[in-house]
């Protein structure tokens, strides 16, 4: 729900009660006052009949008039009592105020009815009425509509801020540039967000920096621990147990030299080491790494069917040599002997489909650094970060399906 | 024949020249920039070997001044860098080859004898080894005069060997050398036990010796 449908449900539920019960109470004042003149009216009434006994000695003739009636009727006891009330009388459409009062004449007791019609009593209410009402109706659609256009006009740096935000990345090295705003919140909104904004960036680019910082001093201890293990396997009186020894040291070295050029890798590309963009001739290039993967192929015994149409894509070519060695290795080191690898560029799309044993991968997981199906996995599980990454800088698109023991990666762009 | 070993790093640089050190070579040794610009200009070299980051300036400063001095040392530089573009500046700017740390020992003395080689025969390009003779040229080898078809790898296998003699190269050396870094599937080593397997008996059948002797299944040994 947007704030001002919020608001405005809030605002004009509360106006419209307090309207309500203000035009209520404002409608029985104003009853109350016109009858209590009306009474008035009758009182002097009641004082002329009065008068007229007292001189006379007899009751006066009621006279007709219209909107007053006046009668007598004889009654058997004293009659102290003034007494008001609202009543319709018989034959009549409109409601009367009736005045009863005793009155003592040639030593009969009477009692006298004066009656006034409400008519134009009630007219003059209803009118009021309907005067105030139209009145609440047009001041709750005028704040309906101040309240949409200003409130719309008020929001708006608001809503333009959010638009500048949506486009913030915080891999992306540029200021968020706020429009300037005379509202203060909106100023201290804008001032925070750039701030905060200002701050994750530099602590990414800190982070960033540290990889690769950390990756880079580590490739030279690792020199040092290869070359001296390249002398030591020299040594002509090494035990058989101790070549397994140091078998496994090279493996362990070798895995995390792969590692720590991996996250190098991921680093700089991070980094938009990588941003010289040339066209690239797709074409050539896989023909060129088929031809290198084809006797690791042959070893295999993998068949490789491939068909191949011309196209050219904008990448950085040294990404592209590394986005195709990964997409063949992965084919290559999770298929079996005697399975098959089917590379397919066609249009703008490249398929790359591999025989496994193993299962489908979690198409969730499987681009996120250091994911493996089995833990147990010799290899690092940053491939397809890797690949991910490139498609990501190189504005690929990147699929990955199942079917028939077949492995499929698309990419497209 | 003398290299120069240009390394700040002690322990690698003494790892580099005790494997280099042997018949062939005689290893110098400097760690840092002034003391290695000194050298280069005092003495000629077969082969530099040439860190690019060096504590008082940059390696690359070093070989510049090499080509502005006209000299004709080969050099290979080792780097921690290893993008291209650091790789197409070196080799621009006159270094015969360009290896990235971390390497493989026996893989460095395979380009710094290629380096030799290609500075000291001038087109007459041959290596010899008792009845064996590769011709760099035409990439193929003559047991005893006559032809021995080998694949790609395998003929790049036996130069490695030969550039290597009488040393342990371990599997590890040998999968990086023949699939290079980006391959990932090198740690699958069937792939070199059976391109090993069959150089062996290429050059058995075409009346060579067996010279490549398998050490407890850590790696192999061309023994001369």
């Amino acid at each position: 729900m947007k704030l001002f449908t919020k608001y405005n449900r809030i605002n004009l539920l509360t106006t419209i009660i307090i309207f309500l019960l203000s035009a209520t109470a404002f409608y029985f004042v104003i009853r109350y006052i016109l009858i209590n003149q009306v009474d008035s009216d009758l009182k002097i009434e009641e004082r002329e009949i009065e008068t007229y006994v007292k001189e006379h000695g007899v009751l006066p003739e009621p006279i007709p008039v219209k909107d007053q009636k006046i009668s007598y009727a004889l009654y058997d006891r004293d009659f102290k009592k003034r007494k008001f009330t609202t009543d319709h009388l018989e034959g009549e459409r409109d409601s009367f105020r009736v005045l009863q009062f005793g009155i003592v004449a040639k030593g009969n007791i009477y009692i006298a009815t004066v009656a006034k019609s409400l008519e134009s009593t009630d007219d003059l209410t209803m009118s009021i009425l309907l005067i105030s009402l139209v009145t609440i109706f047009v001041i709750l659609l005028t704040f309906l509509v101040i309240n949409r256009v200003l409130l719309k006009r008020l929001w708006q740096p608001f809503y333009s801020s959010l638009d500048i935000l949506k486009n913030f990345r915080v891999d992306k090295k540029q200021s968020l540039g706020f429009p300037t705003t005379q509202i203060d919140e909106f100023a201290f909104m804008n001032e925070t967000i750039r701030k905060t904004t200002n701050q994750a960036q530099q602590e990414y680019s800190l982070l960033k920096e540290f990889t690769e910082n950390a990756s880079h001093e580590m490739q030279t201890p690792l020199a040092i621990i290869r070359s001296k293990l390249d002398l030591l396997i020299q040594d002509e009186n090494l035990s058989e147990d101790q070549s397994k020894n140091m078998q496994s040291v090279y493996s362990a070295i070798e895995k995390l030299s792969r590692l720590n050029q991996s996250l190098l890798l991921l680093a700089k590309i991070e980094n938009n080491q990588y941003a010289e963009i040339t066209s690239v001739n797709l074409k050539d290039k896989i023909t060129e790494k088929l031809a290198a993967f084809h006797e690791l192929w042959q070893n295999q015994n993998i068949t490789v069917t491939s068909s191949l149409e011309d196209a050219r894509v904008n990448l950085n070519t040294e990404l592209a040599d590394i986005l195709l060695n990964n997409l063949l290795s992965n084919a290559t080191r999770h298929n079996f002997s005697n399975g098959s690898i089917d590379v397919e560029l066609k249009g703008r799309e490249l398929r790359i489909s591999n025989t496994s044993s193993e299962r489908e991968l979690n198409s969730k997981q499987m681009f996120l650094r250091f994911f493996s199906q089995d833990k147990k996995s010799r290899y690092n599980g940053l491939g397809l970060s890797i690949i991910k990454q490139i498609c990501d800088v190189s504005g690929f698109n990147i699929r990955y399906s199942f079917s028939q023991q077949q492995h499929r990666f698309i990419l497209s762009w | 024949m003398k290299v120069l070993v240009i390394e700040d790093e002690k322990e690698l640089s003494d790892s580099i020249c005790t494997y280099l050190a042997n018949e062939q070579f005689v290893c110098e040794r400097t760690f840092d920039f002034d003391s290695s610009m000194e050298k280069i200009l005092l003495y000629d070299y077969a082969c530099i070997v040439l860190d690019v980051n060096l504590p008082g300036g940059s390696g690359l400063d070093i070989l510049k001044e090499l080509k502005n001095q006209n000299k004709t040392d080969g050099v290979l530089i080792i780097s921690a860098r290893n993008s291209l573009d650091d790789k197409v500046f070196a080799l621009k700017t006159g270094a015969d080859d360009y290896l990235t740390k971390p390497f493989h020992l026996p893989e460095l003395a395979a380009r710094v004898n290629a380096i030799i080689r290609r500075k000291s025969f001038e087109g007459k390009n041959e290596i010899i080894c008792n009845e064996l003779k590769l011709d760099l040229q035409e990439k193929n080898v003559r047991v005893s005069n006559s032809p021995v078809d080998l694949t790609k790898k395998e003929y790049e296998l036996l130069l490695y060997f030969i550039s290597n003699k009488n040393r342990v190269i371990s599997k590890n050396a040998i999968a990086e050398h023949l699939w290079g870094d980006n391959m990932d599937v090198a740690d699958n080593y069937d792939f070199i036990y059976t391109h090993i397997k069959n150089l062996r008996k290429k050059l058995m059948q075409a009346g060579a010796a067996d010279y490549i002797k398998s050490i407890y299944g850590m790696g192999y040994k061309f023994c001369v």
